[in-house]
């Protein structure tokens, strides 16, 4: 059991010590009363103080989720962070992650200040300098590139609340290789799919109204374990109200423990048994037809369309019984339209992800949940009209990532851009040289999507690489020059604004003066720019958006924001079509699009990958004695960013290879067997991990999670706790949304 | 709620009441206890705690579930009983169990005595510590950390000889209710219960 493999002794187990205890404590100890006498008038005494200290508002950056925060700090030092009670994205509680932001923050291995790298790349030897010195070194190096090559030579990566000064300074300079991450690293091919189908995405905090939901249909998406809080608070509050739980997932995860059925499906079959779903609802006139008629563009298609994927059919590609199929198919109509599909959030997955979300979509509309309670609610934008700032004109350079129309992937936003093309970009040196990149809190060699070697190989192509960051990742050690970041309770930033089910705003102070020689993105990125003579784009610093925003609310909206820190705009309605009225969709036909017309071109040429309905498309299946890798959350790390965290790798710092009994047995390993995972494509080997076996992973895959396997000895707490699934994923490509497909790699498990 | 065995009289009955199935595992009460109350940086050390318990169901198919667990201030404590100094004591007013530090001469009798596995030695304070049900913060009319993080609001605190406290009536709508070794005769006062909303 990896979370909890401590010393202490496992009380479960121990039933029956509590006599042995006894007798050991009346018999063996003497017995000193007389000194103890004189101290029992204070006795407890000291239980009853408790300085909260000084509270300062803020929003967390332990993840991408924002949960408010309330900060109290005495003397000066944070003491603790606790759910800010207002924001709708925590309600009050926080996570283990979140509670441990203190933690990260008082780390005494965190960049301390600005760095010039002196040793070789990754050798991790570097000079202190000044910030200007930092500044300059970044003009000197970059400018020859951008000269010769032109500004599209330096590619950027962002992620954290800063990234609008990184997203600023990029445009500015001129390139159009700006990536986020987000995108082509997770929900690319999810919020593609949505797009096409709705005319809008499910958005990073997404539209499923669990709490109200009478049936949830989660494929794949781990609410319990992933822990963004609002979504993990109605997961559990939607079953506590006795919603039915459909969970999908190769593996059981923490989201299984109250399912009403778990479905062991065989990865990467989760569009077949949507398919399947499908077919059954349509066959049996299950589908609402009063939203069908109403608002979807294609159903007489997919009647035709659906009538290939019988239940049968569906049953020999997931393994799940054709039986059962049908009953969940029908008891999750029966609770329509209060029921909710949920697809996996992050969609890298087996290649064909946009499809299969597609699939995900159209069960979705055909219960007519939107904007509907315990359905898909919809969001509204906090009705202010803030200052517009302006904004640098943006390159019409062509991108070097395949994104952009009349490119091979037309579909993909060039605003968050492919970070896997540009890794691949770099690597290829086409369609033309990157020559540097600029890294905003990622770390590629961490969330890679080329392999790991492949990468490495890329950034030897790069004559420059600059690191924003609070801490030494993987990927820093690499970095030319590092300028360190203030953390989140080190520092002001811009308002949080939300459209949300009640939008609302947050808002950022710092609980505390930076502890070392850091600063703020805003002032980072002005300072580069200034090198550039690019400083007029910078006018607006996070305390004059905050200025500014404060003087366009009333009185008593600035009182409240700026005393809870959240101010919430309740006068809105999430379910438009409960209460009848007309409902938009933003798509080419302005309905929900079950037959997507935008795709017929592609389809004619580019087959399958692109049909207007979804058809079932193979993932690539492991041969005899490979093992798929599997990877995903665990609920005490955020992604790659906190195995450092002392009180985190506490819960967990190891990554045991997760086996089923069959497989187990049949490769002769018994439970804590030491084994390593070997890539039967690159021949790379991990270091030694134990083997958990566990009914709880399908037959032929093997699971660890995601974070682990450091290789940064900055990191003095967690260099080499575990291993790093980057080194054993797939480097696919979605063909649509042209977001990364990590979970065809496969591997070889052998005794250590 | 039927058979609570009240052999103390308190002013408080104070109790913790978790309701079990909305408990999600993610340990967000074990970092927001260490930290409030600067406990070691060591995976021995702690006052709270979520189990995750694997199992099988009754066809044999895997299953998982999550038992959070603390000091249980049990009104028969065994930890109390052992105690040779006098520093693991019971209020008489609350029934709070607490170990006052200069009374703790590190002895961990207690820690043997209690079935729970609640207490741990804290070499830098040179005492045995353990939950204090949060008094310092209750007795600001805070609730204790953990229920106050908790992210399912699996955790409850409360009076429980208050007929209209949110402990009191959960025990009062449960389904069902457990306490963890209740042969024992700890007469715990931490509650696991069902309930149907």
């Amino acid at each position: 059991m990896s979370r909890h493999n401590i010393n202490r002794r496992g009380f479960l187990k121990l039933a029956g010590a509590t006599g042995i205890a006894a007798t050991a404590g009346v018999t063996g100890i003497p017995s000193p009363l007389s000194a103890s006498a004189k101290k029992e008038s204070a006795k407890g005494a000291r239980f009853l103080k408790y300085d909260r200290g000084v509270h300062s508002p803020s929003f967390c950056e332990m993840c991408f989720w924002n949960c408010g925060v309330d900060v109290y700090t005495r003397d000066g030092i944070i003491h603790k962070l606790e759910g800010n009670k207002l924001n709708p994205n925590n309600r009050g509680h926080i996570c283990a992650k979140g509670n441990a932001g203190i933690q990260s923050t008082y780390d005494p291995d965190r960049i301390q200040s600005p760095l010039i790298r002196t040793g070789k790349r990754g050798e991790g030897k570097f000079k202190k300098v000044s910030w200007d010195e930092a500044y300059q070194y970044v003009f000197d190096k970059l400018n020859p590139l951008v000269k010769k090559y032109g500004p599209e030579t330096l590619a950027t990566f962002m992620h954290g609340t800063g990234e609008r000064y990184v997203h600023m300074f990029s445009v500015a300079l001129g390139t159009p290789n700006i990536t986020v991450p987000a995108y082509s690293q997770c929900m690319g091919s999810r919020e593609m799919a949505w797009a096409l189908t709705y005319g809008t995405g499910i958005s990073g905090h997404e539209t499923f109204d669990l709490a109200n939901s009478k049936h949830m249909m989660i494929f794949g998406r781990n609410f319990a374990g992933a822990v963004q809080v609002r979504e993990a608070e109605d997961f559990a509050e939607g079953l506590a109200r006795g919603s039915k739980l459909t969970y999908i997932d190769p593996r059981q995860s923490e989201s299984a423990v109250n399912a009403t059925d778990w479905l062991q499906l065989n990865p990467g079959s989760d569009m077949a048994l949507a398919l399947g779903f499908i077919h059954v609802i349509i066959r049996d006139n299950l589908a609402n037809m009063d939203f069908v008629r109403k608002y979807c563009y294609g159903y007489n298609e997919l009647v035709e369309h659906i009538k290939q994927y019988t239940p049968e059919w569906a049953s020999k590609k997931t393994g799940i019984d054709a039986k059962t199929i049908e009953r969940i198919a029908w008891d999750f109509a029966k609770d329509a339209p209060n029921v909710v599909a949920v697809p996996p959030r992050r969609m890298t997955r087996y290649g064909n992800d946009t499809q299969t979300v597609r699939t995900i979509a159209i069960l979705n509309a055909l219960m007519g949940n939107w904007g509907v309670p315990g359905g898909i609610f919809i969001r509204t934008a906090v009705p202010l009209d803030l200052p517009k700032h302006e904004h640098p004109p943006a390159t019409k350079a062509r991108r070097a990532d395949g994104v952009g129309e009349g490119e091979k992937y037309p579909f993909a936003p060039p605003s968050l851009g492919r970070t896997n093309g540009i890794y691949e970009a770099t690597l290829k040196q086409k369609p033309y040289p990157i020559k540097a990149w600029l890294l905003y809190g990622t770390n590629p060699i961490s969330h890679s999507s080329v392999g790991v070697n492949n990468l490495y190989d890329a950034m030897n192509n790069l004559d420059l690489i600059i690191a924003i960051d609070t801490q030494f990742s993987d990927t820093v050690m690499y970095a030319d020059v590092v300028f360190p970041e203030s953390t989140y309770l080190e520092r002001d930033d811009a308002p949080y604004i939300q459209k949300d089910k009640v939008p609302f705003i947050a808002l950022r102070r710092a609980a505390i003066k930076p502890i070392y020689d850091t600063k703020g993105c805003y002032d980072i990125c002005k300072g580069i720019a200034e090198k550039f003579g690019l400083q007029k784009w910078f006018e607006h610093s996070p305390e004059h958006m905050i200025e500014q925003l404060l003087s366009s609310l009333s009185d008593e909206q600035k009182e409240t924001l700026e005393k809870d820190g959240t101010l919430l705009f309740e006068d809105v309605d999430p379910y438009p079509g409960a209460s009848g009225g007309p409902l938009k969709f933003a798509t080419t036909t302005g309905k929900v699009q079950l037959y997507v017309k935008d795709l017929e071109e592609y389809y004619q040429k580019e087959g399958d990958n692109f049909a207007p309905m979804p058809t079932y498309i193979e993932a690539p299946q492991p041969k005899k004695d490979e093992f798929r890798m599997l990877f995903g959350r665990t609920p005490h790390h955020s992604h790659a960013r906190t195995q450092n965290n002392w009180i985190l790798l506490e819960l967990q710092d190891d990554t045991p290879v997760w086996m089923s009994p069959k497989d187990a047995k049949y490769l002769g390993f018994k439970d804590g067997d030491m084994v390593r995972l070997i890539n039967t494509k690159t021949g790379f080997k991990s270091h030694p991990e134990p083997i958990k076996v566990t009914e709880r992973i399908k037959d032929g895959s093997v699971f660890i999670h995601h974070g682990f396997g450091h290789q940064t000895k900055a990191w003095t707490r967690g260099y080499n706790k575990g291993t790093s699934e980057n080194n054993f994923i797939s480097d696919g490509v979605d063909p649509v949304s042209g977001a990364a497909a990590f979970h065809n790699g496969f591997v070889k498990v052998v005794r250590a | 709620m039927k058979n609570i065995n009240k052999k103390m009289k308190k002013d408080q009955n104070l109790a913790m009441v978790i309701v079990g199935d909305r408990c999600i595992g993610c340990d967000a009460c074990y970092v927001a206890c260490k930290t409030d109350w600067d406990v070691p940086a060591l995976k021995e050390a702690f006052r709270t705690k979520v189990w995750e318990v694997e199992g099988k169901d009754q066809y044999g198919n895997p299953t998982i579930g999550f038992l959070p667990t603390l000091c249980n201030h049990c009104d028969n404590a065994p930890c109390v009983a052992v105690c040779p100094t006098g520093a693991s004591f019971k209020r008489d007013e609350d029934g709070i169990v607490l170990v006052e530090p200069d009374m703790c001469i590190g002895c961990k009798a207690c820690m043997v005595a209690c079935p729970y596995d609640a207490r741990y030695y804290n070499e830098h304070e040179q005492t045995v510590d353990k939950c204090t049900f949060c008094l310092p913060r209750i007795s600001q009319g805070l609730d204790p950390a953990c229920v106050t993080t908790c992210v399912g609001e699996s955790r409850n605190f409360g009076d429980l000889n208050d007929p209209e406290s949110n402990v009191s009536k959960l025990l009062k709508d449960a389904t069902s209710v457990a306490r963890l070794k209740e042969d024992e005769g700890t007469l715990p006062n931490v509650y696991y219960v069902t309930v149907n909303y």
